[in-house]
């Protein structure tokens, strides 16, 4: 596996992609079932529509992107990445400017909008149980934080990113409106409580599973993955109490041949009937204001934004100013 | 004599220098495509280390100064030596097994061995994943046997990652085993146990020190591969487990340092280079067969 590494820090270092030759644009996201949808909602009906053919890669590696930028090999040309991280590399120069007279942003949601990126789909981070498997599920923050009304395992996702150390503040009894700027502190110290039962999930599909066969009966989920889940047959309970929303971004790398067409890409990604199609189809969140006249009643009350009750909305400005810091911090917690 | 031999030392010396140079340049294409593809990248990113965010020993100081990352290097040392006593306590018998069984057997356990060898890495890590969790086979038939009332932590722990890789690294220890182990002579046994020796004393006086060569060389090589391991580490073992390797892809990828990054990839390459070179200078080139 050394050997792995080596070639992708090769692979990346050269700007090498296997994946297309210029004429194509490249669409790169995080695989699985969510980037099955982008290609039959956003890439099949674009290349329908425009002649332009959609070449699917991923999974997003920003290992990669810098590589590219940095080598001026760009092959990706528009990138399906983390709301926190489009903004922190836009401002660290690795993306292209969105050209905003072919895209038309005044549709767009504005929390997901910067000069740089408009948001791909939103959605939340809400309290998952498998009710099958406990006598109670967890409702709340507090109560997924609490191992003697609920003991077992619990999951969280692994990575650093904004929702889990939101998820320990609330549960401490932070107010809602006072989260930002993050107390780490208290976070970690919150989270050390729970340390030993927490089984991390790494991506969406093992989420699922860790729910599905009762390893993890409840834990943090991104909600899309939930409504997926409860379709095959699991019983699924969610609490969207204070769900956490952060919103994925597309982005179109600095010195791509193909940046007109990936413009367009992205005007028609972020239409409202592309959006309302990838909305139905993943159960997460549109991002363009005119969807939800597309889509069926009852599938639109199960969505992220008919939960803005409680809903709480990461600051993704906080985040890129001090995702490197929380990072590093983050995952010598996790290792300690 | 003098004379005779003079014209012979005179044409031979060119003809092997010739032939030398010319199975050099055979090598030159090879050697051009490891200089481009994988010395030169790997150059600018070990170089990175001392260059980024600012030129000097910074990143070497934090790497080394920071007790989560010494832990993270201590750690991949005893999973590695773990995961080598282990591979080597049931490769051994293994391999003497291959070695004496009739050879249509043994070529269904070889079929069995490479089988698995060549199954995709994430595809067994997977199902050791589906077979050692809390709700998994091993630990449903336990209980459904009554035989624990708790499930067994088999997984996201020290155990699942010495379980997944032991189970990877075995047929890198048996395979040079079975060679050493094939090429001494059963007459040596016989003649041993003709002599009164015990079965033991001819275990351990005879077989394990003429298969010494290869035990070492194949517990050096599982070693240095496992310090180097990412996928099953990362999939079986918690993230208190973690290894080298999945820090440096964590500095690489996911927190976009690369200046720690190579540095990690450097700590990594000195360790793994000097242990190639114990093992050339105690073994050899020569000593290396059935590798």
């Amino acid at each position: 596996m050394k050997n792995t590494v080596i070639i992708a820090a090769i692979a990346a270092t050269l700007g090498l992609s296997t994946a297309a030759s210029a004429a194509d644009l490249v669409f790169t996201s995080w695989g699985g079932t969510t980037q099955d949808v982008q290609k039959s909602a956003w890439a099949d009906p674009f290349t329908a529509e425009s002649g332009i053919t959609v070449v699917q890669d991923g999974p997003t590696d920003y290992g990669k992107i810098k590589a590219m930028v940095e080598a001026a090999g760009v092959t990706w040309d528009v990138v399906d990445v983390e709301g926190d991280y489009a903004v922190q590399a836009g401002k660290a120069g690795l993306l292209e400017k969105l050209d905003f007279s072919v895209i038309d942003k005044s549709k767009l949601d504005p929390r997901f909008v910067t000069d740089y990126s408009v948001g791909s789909f939103y959605y939340s981070f809400v309290i998952g149980c498998n009710k099958d498997a406990v006598s109670a599920c967890p409702k709340t923050w507090a109560d997924l934080f609490d191992t003697a009304k609920f003991p077992g395992k619990r999951t969280f996702y692994k990575w650093s990113a904004p929702g889990v150390i939101e998820a320990a503040l609330l549960a401490d009894g932070v107010a809602a409106d006072k989260l930002y700027p993050l107390d780490l502190d208290r976070a970690f110290k919150k989270l050390d409580t729970i340390k030993a039962d927490i089984i991390w999930w790494t991506g969406g599909a093992q989420s699922q599973q860790l729910l599905a066969s009762a390893e993890a009966p409840f834990g943090s989920f991104w909600n899309g993955r939930l409504t997926a889940l409860a379709e095959t047959g699991v019983t699924v309970e969610t609490s969207w109490d204070q769900n956490i929303t952060a919103a994925d971004a597309l982005v179109v790398p600095k010195g791509t041949k193909n940046k007109e067409a990936a413009m367009k890409f992205i005007a028609h990604a972020t239409s409202a009937g592309a959006q309302a199609n990838m909305a139905s189809l993943t159960g997460y969140a549109p991002i363009n204001l005119d969807s939800s006249s597309n889509m069926d009643e009852k599938l639109r009350m199960s969505l992220p934004d008919m939960q803005s009750k409680s809903q709480i909305n990461a600051d993704m400005g906080y985040w890129a100013a001090n995702r490197d810091a929380i990072g590093e911090r983050w995952y010598a917690w996790q290792a300690k | 004599m003098t004379l005779l031999t003079e014209p012979d030392n005179r044409t031979a010396a060119p003809r092997a220098r010739s032939v030398r140079s010319r199975n050099f340049a055979l090598t030159v294409p090879a050697l051009v495509l490891l200089v481009v593809f994988f010395i030169l990248p790997v150059v600018s990113l070990l170089l990175r280390s001392v260059m980024e965010p600012e030129p000097g020993l910074d990143n070497y100081r934090a790497l080394l100064g920071s007790t989560t990352y010494l832990k993270i290097f201590l750690n991949t040392f005893s999973v590695s030596a773990l995961v080598t006593i282990v591979t080597l306590a049931i490769g051994f018998p293994v391999a003497w097994a291959l070695a004496i069984m009739p050879s249509r057997w043994a070529s269904i356990v070889f079929a069995v061995l490479l089988l698995s060898m060549w199954t995709n890495l994430l595809t067994r890590t997977y199902a050791w994943m589906v077979l050692l969790q809390r709700t998994g086979v091993i630990n449903k038939t336990l209980m459904g046997l009554g035989l624990i009332s708790e499930p067994l932590p088999l997984v996201n722990n020290l155990v699942g990652v010495t379980i997944g890789m032991t189970y990877i690294m075995l047929p890198f220890i048996i395979l040079p085993l079975y060679g050493v182990i094939r090429k001494i002579d059963p007459a040596i046994l016989q003649a041993a146990a003709l002599c009164g020796a015990t079965r033991r004393q001819a275990l351990t006086r005879i077989l394990i020190p003429l298969a010494a060569p290869g035990m070492v060389s194949g517990a050096l090589m599982v070693f240095v591969m496992s310090l180097g391991y990412f996928v099953t580490p990362a999939l079986l073992g918690g993230t208190a487990n973690m290894m080298l390797a999945e820090l440096i892809a964590q500095f690489v990828q996911s927190l976009v340092n690369w200046g720690m990054g190579g540095a990690a990839a450097l700590v990594l390459l000195i360790v793994t280079l000097t242990l190639y070179a114990v093992q050339l200078r105690l073994f050899g080139t020569a000593r290396m067969e059935g590798r």
